[in-house]
């Protein structure tokens, strides 16, 4: 078996523990990514020496220079993590699937890859599931990666998806500037997820958006006419697909351009999937995300 | 096997299908609900009431629709197709699109020849109604030739086209061979493709799917166990010693091969001498880096090159780098009347240390200021001292709209009043009395614009904490019109204004600098964000050692060419590493080139041969890792089988009988429409009878 058809989610599905799922998943990307010559970050520091000409200058300890005049350079700087916490939407309206498997478990998948691909990178791991309000919350920390993997083993869809509310409580709750990873369908206006999405990004965070829909949602491939069931609200309405899908396509089209215009102008990064992609490109978008925070430090 | 057809404009046939599903119309609603995730597009959209009809007599309809189906079938001439036969012939003109690989990967061992004679037997075995195309490709794809039918035509394109420098691209060529393909009147189509197959330059999101009825043809040009040594990335850190300027080159080594690697000779070349040599091993598929000792840098630019092996493709065993002195950024520091010994003490400090770049510093009193003492300057920073009116301001506003960077740090010394009136003009805003917070346990930076070069590099989380600085007392800001403000404290005053004066520009920071007014200047944040705000204002751009192939470079906006060669309205001969010369002319004060191959290009201008500037250009590292993309998931990718669209491994020929016996189906076909066609005329009549 290949390493992309490895990352297949209907191949994935079929995987019942989630720590072996981001395991296998995580590593293997990595694997493929190791033949690179590009990458190799360094390091763990924990001394001081003398500063020499050709030093990186942002690595003098300013403390010790204010003490003793001297300039020193921590070469061994103890390992400060950032803080990486998922987002995570569990609303009914995840709970769908025209194929193969739900938005939820697609979303499960990619929590749990980034949680673990986040801790290899030694971040503080945490979680925080949202549906009308908050509904689970692990506090970012160096040990909670199995409590995130437990936390988002046992998720069950419930409520309805209103983002707003529940973003802002964590824009409010959250102290310490952190690397959010929003996962969700974003069945919201795109003006109000934008404008909770700038609260949690103007306290200093750094938010990414991952849009998870499925295929059926974006091609709307229905052919009877029938009644079509809300999974959030429970309500019925007939829909003639072949008479309503243009405009239906139109609407959700104009739908995602106007988040991502949104999202973008705010310089929040925003990454659409549909749930038949492989879950190493939402990887990569990350791990592109985070080489590039990498790079600055 | 699998189908293909002969004529498939007769298909368009089936359409006639329509007849009886329209007679036999039906919208039959499902008596299940839908589920879906959220109805919030669909409520939008106006429902409009279904009219139903049902289909009766089933048998008669699904009759009629297998005669016509059937018929058209026929007429279109189907043939069987075995997969395993290789195909490229078929009995009918056909519109041939090559595309053939030119990606610098070609280049190793006998690749190239090997392509140009399978192109070559291409064009030899077409039939007189077939029309070719030769489309080359690396990054971009381009037609070397119109469809044609002349051989002859198509086998002067194929001697004068060379293996290139480009990285691998496969999705503009199959665009290109899918816009040929669609514009063609012939009746097939066959697209060949002769690559190497690099997996790198395949991207499935990028893949064009061909028209139907599209043939592709496969020639796989791709070596097992390829080996190859590349040298992908070199970085170059400069120091200074007793006042001199040198580099170390540190290299990194890969090994694209399957095979492990010992002493591998990698070895650092200055001006064409060989200054260090040094043996690695190199694990299969793994990279090493290998750093050189310091090597002093004369007051010239030097041309470096890193190499390492000796393997089939020697472009990328070979790194190029140009590496020219460094001038020192020129500060000049303005302090108070009544300034202290150590009134600039954290400043000077922080500036003292740069060495990318390094800072000249001058220290001036504001009462002993000469106008002389601006020239040559860079950066003015005016430290608790207020910008004297006079000859000096005159001059010194004049610099700054050329460019002069100014640096108004406001403190204890700078009560309002003390400013003359001529300087407002330049400054980004105006300021007031002290705000104290010294009550409150100090205030902090609430708001920093991390889009701001000054900010910038602070942006990511660990990479700069501003938030532990305390300030107790700064002075109130107002901001100016078309000014910028990059910071504001947590009670939402300025306390970092911006504004760009002609090419120059002038920054306010709202306190002092003397961990007096606050506590910044004993943070680790203040040496970075002093470094940040002083290269920002002196306009310091870091030169390019290098560059990739394929990239185009404005000469003006390159710090190593702009001086001297760029000046005036004069032309430029570029001189490539190949030793082809070509001339470039400037366009909107822009001077672009594109750097096509790898090794020294030596840029001079027309008339004046002495004055050369050099530049690097190296290969796009991708195109060292000869991995081979899955053949199948790039057939896929290209070729929808159901749509008539096949693929084949290598080009071989069919004789007119194997090409007749394929070909023997629409018989049976039309046979068994007319049967068909008499049970429906029998079952017709009866359910005629019957309702009568």
């Amino acid at each position: 078996m290949t390493i992309s058809s490895f990352l297949d989610p209907k191949v994935l599905a079929r995987i019942d523990n989630l720590e072996l799922l981001a395991k296998t998943v995580v590593d293997g990307f990595i694997n493929g990514l190791h033949r690179s010559p590009y990458l190799g970050l360094s390091i763990d520091f924990a001394e001081h020496r003398p500063y020499m000409p050709g030093d990186d200058i942002r690595r003098i300890d300013w403390r010790v220079f204010g003490r003793t005049d001297r300039f020193y350079v921590k070469e061994f700087e103890a390992d400060t993590n950032a803080n990486f916490v998922v987002i995570l939407d569990i609303s009914r309206s995840m709970d769908y699937a025209s194929q193969g498997i739900t938005k939820l478990d697609y979303a499960r998948y990619l929590a749990a890859c980034l949680s673990y691909f986040s801790r290899q990178q030694r971040d503080r791991v945490g979680l925080i599931t949202i549906a009308d309000d908050l509904v689970d919350f692990v506090p970012p920390s160096a040990k909670h990666l199995d409590v995130v993997l437990h936390t988002i083993d046992r998720i069950r869809p419930a409520g309805q998806g209103s983002l707003a509310g529940p973003l802002m409580k964590i824009a409010e709750a959250t102290k310490r500037r952190s690397i959010l990873a929003l996962v969700s369908d974003l069945y919201d206006e795109p003006e109000a997820v934008v404008r909770a999405a700038n609260v949690l990004k103007n306290k200093g965070n750094d938010v990414i958006v991952f849009q998870i829909l499925d295929p059926a949602e974006l091609n709307f491939p229905f052919d009877e006419a029938s009644h079509f069931l809300d999974l959030e609200s429970g309500d019925r309405i007939p829909v003639v697909p072949e008479q309503q899908r243009e405009q239906y396509l139109e609407l959700m089209n104009g739908h995602l351009a106007e988040m991502s215009r949104l999202l973008i102008e705010s310089q929040i990064d925003y990454f659409l999937f549909d749930t038949s992609q492989p879950l190493d490109h939402a990887l990569f978008k990350y791990l592109s995300r985070r080489e590039r925070l990498s790079r600055v430090r | 096997m699998s189908f293909s057809f002969l004529a498939p404009l007769f298909l368009a046939g089936l359409a006639a299908i329509a007849i009886p599903i329209l007679i036999h119309l039906t919208h039959r609603e499902r008596k299940e609900a839908v589920p879906f995730p959220s109805l919030m597009f669909v409520r939008r959209v106006p429902y409009r009431t279904v009219r139903r009809q049902r289909i009766r007599h089933w048998l008669l309809f699904l009759m009629r629709v297998a005669a016509i189906a059937l018929v058209a079938l026929a007429f279109a001439r189907p043939w069987l197709e075995s997969s395993t036969e290789a195909v490229a012939s078929f009995a009918r003109s056909r519109e041939i699109v090559v595309l053939l690989d030119r990606s610098y990967s070609m280049a190793y061992a006998d690749r190239w020849s090997r392509a140009i004679e399978a192109a070559r037997g291409v064009v030899g075995n077409m039939g007189p109604d077939d029309r070719a195309t030769l489309v080359t490709f690396s990054e971009r794809a381009e037609a070397a030739t119109q469809p044609t039918g002349d051989a002859a035509v198509l086998l002067a394109a194929l001697n004068s086209v060379d293996v290139g420098a480009g990285v691998t691209r496969y999705g503009p060529a199959f665009q290109l061979a899918h816009e040929i393909v669609e514009r063609s009147d012939l009746p097939s189509a066959e697209v060949l493709l002769i690559s190497d197959l690099q997996k790198s330059g395949w991207d499935p999101r990028s893949a064009v799917r061909l028209p139907p009825n599209t043939r592709l043809n496969i020639v796989d040009l791709s070596d097992d166990d390829a080996a190859n040594v590349s040298v992908p990335a070199a970085s170059i850190t400069r120091s200074r010693r007793g006042g001199r300027e040198e580099i170390i080159v540190t290299a990194s080594i890969a090994n694209h091969g399957p095979d492990q690697l010992s002493d591998v000779s990698v070895a650092l070349i200055i001006d064409g001498e060989r200054v260090e040599s040094q043996d690695v091993n190199l694990e299969p598929g793994q990279a090493t880096v290998t750093r050189f000792g310091s090597v002093a840098l004369p007051g010239r630019p030097v041309r470096g090159i890193v190499r390492a092996g000796d393997d089939p493709l020697p472009g990328d065993n070979a790194f190029h780098f140009v590496v020219a002195p460094e001038d020192p950024v020129s500060v000049l520091i303005v302090e108070p009347r009544a300034a202290s010994a150590n009134h600039n003490f954290f400043l000077t400090g922080a500036l003292a240390i740069g060495d990318r770049p390094g800072f000249n510093i001058d220290t001036r009193r504001v009462t002993r200021l000469a106008t002389s003492d601006l020239d040559g300057r860079s950066v003015v920073i005016f430290n608790d001292a207020p910008i004297p009116g006079g000859d000096f301001g005159r001059r010194l506003t004049d610099l700054v709209e050329d460019g002069l960077g100014v640096l108004v740090i406001l403190g204890r010394r700078s009560p309002p009043g003390a400013w003359p009136s001529d300087a407002p003009d330049l400054l980004p805003g105006s300021f007031g009395g002290p705000v104290d917070r010294a009550a409150a346990g100090g205030g902090t930076l609430g708001y920093l614009d991390y889009d701001h070069p000054a900010f910038e590099i602070f942006r990511a989380p660990r990479s700069g904490d501003f938030s532990a600085a305390r300030f107790y007392r700064y002075r109130r800001l107002e901001v100016a019109e078309g000014s910028r403000t990059l910071a504001r404290f947590d009670d939402g005053s300025s306390a970092l204004l911006q504004r760009q004066y002609g090419d120059g520009g002038v920054m306010m920071w709202a306190t002092g600098v003397e961990n007096f007014w606050n506590d910044l200047a004993i943070q680790p944040v203040f040496l970075p964000f002093t470094h940040q705000v002083v290269k920002h204002l002196a306009g310091y751009r870091e030169a390019d050692t290098w560059f990739r192939v394929g990239q185009v470079v404005d000469l003006s906006q390159n710090s190593g060419l702009a001086e001297g060669v760029v000046d005036g309205e004069v032309e430029l001969i570029i001189e490539s590493p190949y030793g082809r010369d070509r001339v470039v002319r400037p366009a909107r004060d822009t001077w672009l080139v594109r750097l096509d191959e790898p090794g020294f290009f030596e840029v001079r201008s027309v008339g004046d041969e002495n004055d050369i500037r050099t530049m690097a250009a190296n290969l796009d590292p991708s195109e060292s890792d000869l991995a081979t993309a899955d053949l199948e998931e790039m057939a896929g990718a290209l070729i929808a089988e159901s749509d008539g669209g096949s693929i084949a491994a290598e080009a071989t020929m069919l004789s007119a009988e194997e090409r007749e016996r394929h070909q023997g189906l629409w018989w049976y076909l039309l046979a068994a429409a007319i049967t068909l066609l008499l049970a429906e005329t029998l079952l017709s009549n009866r359910v005629a009878r019957v309702a009568t």
